[in-house]
């Protein structure tokens, strides 16, 4: 397998690489790490011939988890190593160390696992499988083979950084064409696309960095992944909880999962009916078993539909039993 | 899961778990260190070691060769189909490309057996799996490779595609190969009856049957194939190639390319890892060949890890029935099996695996009633072959079930089970294998005794569980592949010269195994000599004698004797000359500490250099030739050779691991490890594949698997084909309780393969001690887990198998044979 040659451009500024972007409309990818697009390319996956790097932005490596700003391309791996974010907010720091390897995670970043591509057995293949099977309507066809049809795409959001980020509210800032905006992480992604448009990003829009809001420090947070092998996977199932109870009952719970559909979702109708009750294990057991029913996995992954269904209540309900015991 | 693998020896400070038990293991090394070998048994780091991690071991991707083009493989996009024609004009004049080879142009079929020759260097009127190779393109780079690949049209007439191998079983319209059996698309089939087994089912007071269901499986090597070829103009082609089998190589170069041998050379640089799957003569190696023919330059071609799950040859699919009686004190009476595998589109090894599915399964156990009926189909899928304990894998979880199972029917522990029908050494099993040196007794006393068995066994909480399994393995195929001409099984030279260093030939294949590091311990045992002054040539055929391969874990038995032959003949004029020297007759003298010297009075005696130099001032260098060739073994029916083997490997596994009933995830804390190879020649290497051994089983029995959907395979990839992680690995304890093997080099067995088997079976038996059901559907991944214990909870309820109820007789460490 070999990369195909492309232009690499390398603007110091989130300015210069907006005009870039606007400049190559349509035939760009943004790079940061490298390590989901570059293999991607090399299977012949939505090849771009330009390639703007963001690497030489200074603003996008801002790192500063005392305030609670994380920037596009600061890498996985310094959030790992960082005792600050660790002491903050656990979750995040739980999602960077479950991604990947540590190689991976010296290279990937904030920004690239926030807009990983979404994941299929259909579309993560070379070139000569997928000219064998005809290709999919995610890369060079026009048929879903997970789902037969042609209209929607069912490939998995696969990050592990987002559904942690969501259960702090946190909110993902924007730059575009049209200047800056900030959105909620749970924003981010689009209900209502599929595995090819997956989030609401505009064309020529890029991600600055994730500003978690003051507060959050004090929610006990968790994220679980499930995965077959405990390195390289990606998630079959990632399950992020924020909880704070005041007076023995629920001031605020928030639980986000991903790796199961199209994109990461906050489970907000499941637990806001939950603000001011007693968790007690009745409430926790009906509330796992809302989201088994809430969730619809398809046949993409490793692990069949229906166990990760089953596992979104058994990791949901020890996730939060772990936060109450403070384990 | 935390990261807390450990490893462990048994040699040196492990805690006996009582005072009062005797230690087999310190026992066995007792004995060994009595026969005050300076070399043999001591651990040894590899010789290439320190040379492969620094990166500087040359590997056939780091040999450049002068002028050198890159050669590529286009792949079949169809898994059965007929090619109605292929046009490279195109793809020939496109600048950058030197040339584009098509199956017409070597057509001659060849495989690693010479009754099955069903492959061809590319597909020849006919591709009959996904990936199959249909056009050979040399080219500058790759991109132009690829690009030529576009400009080759091929129009193929798309035929029935068979992916079951049970609809092989029956009448098919279309025959996967013309040579398939009757009007079916089996490769081989296999009848075996010994005794009466009907009968002695029928007088059996329990019958078990289980049926294991396999998927198949990859070697997952480190190094992808990769070769080099290039004709030169004196006529002589050069191939070099990661390959385990260099002579066979050199032979179907000969046959496919019509060129005569002694114009080949085939060399075989270092090997990242094998495991079965670089042992047969390739396509690949032949296209690449002829490649360099037709454009007289050098030729490389590199696979992807996409390439290496294609041309697979890894473990069979498997669907295998295993049924057996005993009596009511628990002997053994008959065992019955059926085996269906899927060979995939070519024969490869399929005929020996046919037969080895069933042979080898009576394995440690004594069995007067034997039947065996086993099927080898051809399939659309990517031809399976030979792996790691070939054709004993599968069939042994199969059968190690079965027993675990007979162990809970009948209330025994399943110890003592298997003590009672452990086969003897010296012994003629009912298929005629002669069995001499087993030491399974041994390891299953030392594997309870330090695993804690008796306090554990049925005793865990609900969720761990502690099991146990056996293993048998052939030392070495005793039959050659090639019955003509007649020559031994392997051959080593020496040369011994002014420098002082002694130079070893040897056609055998080092893939990472550490034969290499044999080779010099053996030499320089027997000429009393410090190993470094020993260099291990490379396999190079214009200067190595052969050596039949790296297969059937025969190399340290084979090889070993062949150079202990040649050390012995190389010593015979050293000790002459030291005679001279010194004036004492030559069988007065021996060598040891560098030196030859007097028996009785080591002071007297000259250094190794000066009776070489002694040696040398008529002759020259010294040169010394050593064979080893197997005796006729076996006996007379059909197929009675298979699974013949001058020695066997056994062992026994206790394994214990912790079940998540909640996820179905199994994790494996602990596996004790007692194996039989006779005496270790380098205890540190024989660890090495032990724990080598259990990464790889517990990968099949958990995670595994090529996923196929029809014909395709889904997961031809390392990041969706699950091995495990270092991570994974339980803490492994290696009891080397073996016994001097009375025909292996110093009475060693093999330690290649056999180490692998009762991984898997310990495992699983541990999983039905942990929480009560047997996993018989391999990989076990937690979604079977989580099925099956809600199939058990319908049943009635969540716990652990009862304990044994017979009067526990428990087997003394020593004595009661």
């Amino acid at each position: 397998m070999h990369l195909d040659a492309f232009d690499l451009h390398q603007p110091t500024s989130v300015e210069e690489a907006l005009a870039l972007a606007q400049r190559h409309a349509g035939k760009f990818d943004f790079l940061a790490g490298g390590t989901d697009l570059l293999p991607n390319y090399k299977m012949h996956l939505n090849v771009r011939p330009h390639l703007i790097s963001l690497d030489h932005v200074a603003e996008l490596r801002a790192f500063r988890p005392e305030a609670g700003w994380l920037g596009a391309t600061v890498r996985l791996r310094n959030l790992e190593g960082s005792s600050t974010l660790r002491r903050r907010y656990p979750g995040i720091a739980e999602a960077a160390e479950e991604i990947a390897t540590p190689l991976v995670r010296a290279s990937g970043t904030v920004g690239g696992n926030l807009l990983v591509e979404t994941r299929c057995f259909f579309f993560n293949q070379s070139y000569p499988w997928r000219q064998a099977l005809g290709f999919c309507l995610k890369a060079d066809g026009d048929q879903c083979h997970v789902v037969p049809q042609k209209t929607r795409c069912y490939a998995t959001f696969s990050g592990d950084l987002a559904p942690a980020l969501m259960v702090l509210d946190a909110h993902a800032e924007i730059a575009g064409p049209g200047g800056r905006r900030r959105v909620a992480v749970a924003d981010l992604y689009d209900p209502k696309g599929d595995g090819v448009r997956r989030t609401k990003l505009g064309p020529g829009e890029l991600l600055v960095g994730v500003q978690i809001p003051p507060g959050a420090e004090h929610l006990k947070a968790k994220y679980s992944k499930l995965r077959v092998r405990p390195s390289f996977d990606f998630p079959e199932l990632g399950v992020a909880v924020a909880l704070e109870e005041k007076g023995g009952k629920v001031a605020r719970l928030e639980i986000a999962l991903g790796g199961l559909e199209t994109y990461p979702r906050l489970m907000r109708a499941q637990t806001s009916p939950l603000v001011g009750e007693r968790l007690t294990e009745e409430r926790v057991k009906a509330l796992s078993e809302d989201l088994v029913k809430a969730v619809r996995p398809v046949h993409n992954t490793f692990l069949a539909p229906d166990y990760r269904r089953k596992m979104t209540g058994v990791y949901v309900r020890r996730a939060i039993g772990a936060l109450r015991s403070g384990s | 899961m935390a990261g807390t693998s450990s490893r462990k020896s048994g040699s040196a400070g492990t805690p006996t778990p009582s005072s009062t038990e005797t230690d087999l293991v310190k026992e066995a090394e007792a004995t060994r260190a009595s026969a005050g070998y300076h070399l043999i048994g001591k651990r040894t780091p590899l010789i290439d070691a320190a040379l492969k991690v620094t990166g500087r071991a040359e590997y056939t991707d780091d040999i450049k060769r002068p002028g050198m083009l890159v050669g590529r493989l286009l792949k079949s996009v169809h898994p059965h189909a007929r090619i109605r024609s292929i046009d490279v004009e195109e793809a020939r004049r496109h600048p950058g490309v030197a040339a584009v080879l098509t199956g017409d142009r070597y057509p001659t079929p060849f495989g690693v057996l010479p009754m099955t020759h069903d492959e061809t260097a590319l597909a020849v009127g006919r591709v009959r799996f996904l990936g199959e190779h249909v056009a050979a393109v040399a080219a500058v780079d790759e991109e132009t490779c690829e690009r030529a690949f576009e400009l080759i049209h091929v129009e193929y007439e798309p035929l029935p595609v068979y992916d079951d191998p049970k609809v092989s079983r029956e009448p098919v319209p279309v025959k996967i190969h013309d040579r398939a059996l009757r009007d079916t698309n089996l490769q081989k089939e296999v009848f075996q009856h010994f005794g009466d087994v009907p009968k002695a089912l029928e007088g059996a007071s329990q019958k078990v049957k289980l049926s294991g269901k396999y998927l198949g499986v990859s070697h997952g090597f480190t190094e992808p194939h990769c070769t080099i070829a290039e004709h030169t103009p004196d006529g002589r082609l050069t191939v070099w190639s990661a390959t385990q089998v260099p002579h066979y190589l050199h032979r179907s170069l000969s046959e496919v390319l019509g060129m005569p041998m002694h114009r080949i050379r085939v060399v075989k640089p270092e090997v990242g890892g094998g495991f079965g799957g670089k042992s047969d003569p390739f396509p690949h190696e032949i296209a690449c060949a002829a490649l360099a023919i037709e454009t007289g330059r050098p030729v490389k071609v590199l696979f992807d890890r996409e390439d290496v799950f294609y041309l697979n040859h890894g473990r069979h699919p498997t669907q295998n029935d295993v049924t057996v009686g005993v009596d009511a004190d628990g002997k053994f009476l008959a065992m019955d099996i059926d085996a269906l595998i899927d060979g995939g589109a070519w024969s490869s090894f399929g005929v020996v695996t046919t037969y080895y599915n069933g042979v080898l399964a009576m394995g440690p156990y004594r069995f007067d009633n034997f039947r065996y009926h086993g099927a080898r189909a051809y399939t659309n899928h990517p031809p399976s072959g030979a792996m790691r304990a070939h054709g004993g894998t599968n069939m042994r979880y199969t059968v190690e079930s079965v027993v675990d199972e007979i162990a809970a029917r009948m209330s025994f522990d399943p110890i003592e089970l298997r003590l009672q029908n452990f086969l003897p050494p010296n012994f003629k099993t009912i298929n005629e294998f002669r069995i001499t040196s087993n030491s399974v007794r041994q390891c299953i006393l030392a594997a309870r005794d330090r695993s804690g068995w008796e306090e554990k066994y049925r005793k865990l909480p609900y969720g761990r569980g502690i099991g146990v399994a056996c293993g048998f393995y052939i030392s070495g195929s005793n039959s050659p592949i090639h019955f003509t001409p007649v020559f031994p099984q392997c051959t080593v030279h020496l040369k011994a010269d002014m420098d002082a260093g002694v130079t070893i030939h040897c056609g055998a294949a080092d893939i990472g195994q550490g034969s290499k590091t044999v080779l010099a311990q053996v030499v320089a045992e027997v000429l009393g000599i410090r190993m470094d002054r020993c260099r291990v040539a490379a396999v190079d055929s214009d200067t190595a004698p052969v050596d039949l391969g790296s297969y059937s874990s025969r190399v340290t038995f084979m090889m070993g004797n062949a150079a202990k032959a040649a050390a012995e003949n190389l010593k015979v004029p050293l000790l002459q000359a030291a005679s001279e020297l010194l004036e004492v007759p030559p069988d007065r003298l021996e060598a040891s500490e560098e030196r030859i010297h007097v028996k009785e009075r080591p002071s007297q005696g000259v250094p190794f250099h000066e009776a070489l130099h002694k040696a040398m001032e008529t002759k020259g260098a010294l040169v010394a030739s050593g064979a080893y060739s197997t005796k006729p073994l076996g006996g007379t029916f059909k197929g009675a050779k298979a699974g013949t083997a001058p020695a066997y490997s056994f062992s026994a596994y206790v394994a214990q691991v912790d079940v998540d009933p909640e996820t179905g995830f199994v994790h494996v804390e602990n596996v004790w490890a007692a194996f039989d190879c006779g005496r270790p020649l380098n205890p540190l290497a024989v660890e090495g594949q032990i724990e080598g051994s259990i990464h790889m089983g517990l990968g099949q029995l958990l995670s595994e698997g090529l996923s196929y959907r029809g014909a395709r395979l889904m997961n031809p990839s390392l990041l969706d084909y699950k091995i495990l992680t270092p991570m994974q690995m339980p803490k492994v304890e290696c009891l080397l309780v073996g016994e001097d093997d009375p025909e292996g080099p110093f009475g060693a067995k093999e330690a290649g393969e056999g180490p692998l088997v009762a991984a898997l079976p310990a495992v699983g038996n541990a999983i039905y001690d942990a929480i009560g059901v047997r996993l018989m559907d391999l990989p076990i991944t937690p979604d079977k887990v989580l099925r099956a214990l809600e199939e058990q909870r319908k049943k009635g309820g969540a716990v652990k198998p009862p304990a044994p109820t017979r009067p526990s007789k428990r087997t003394p460490t020593h004595g009661g044979r």
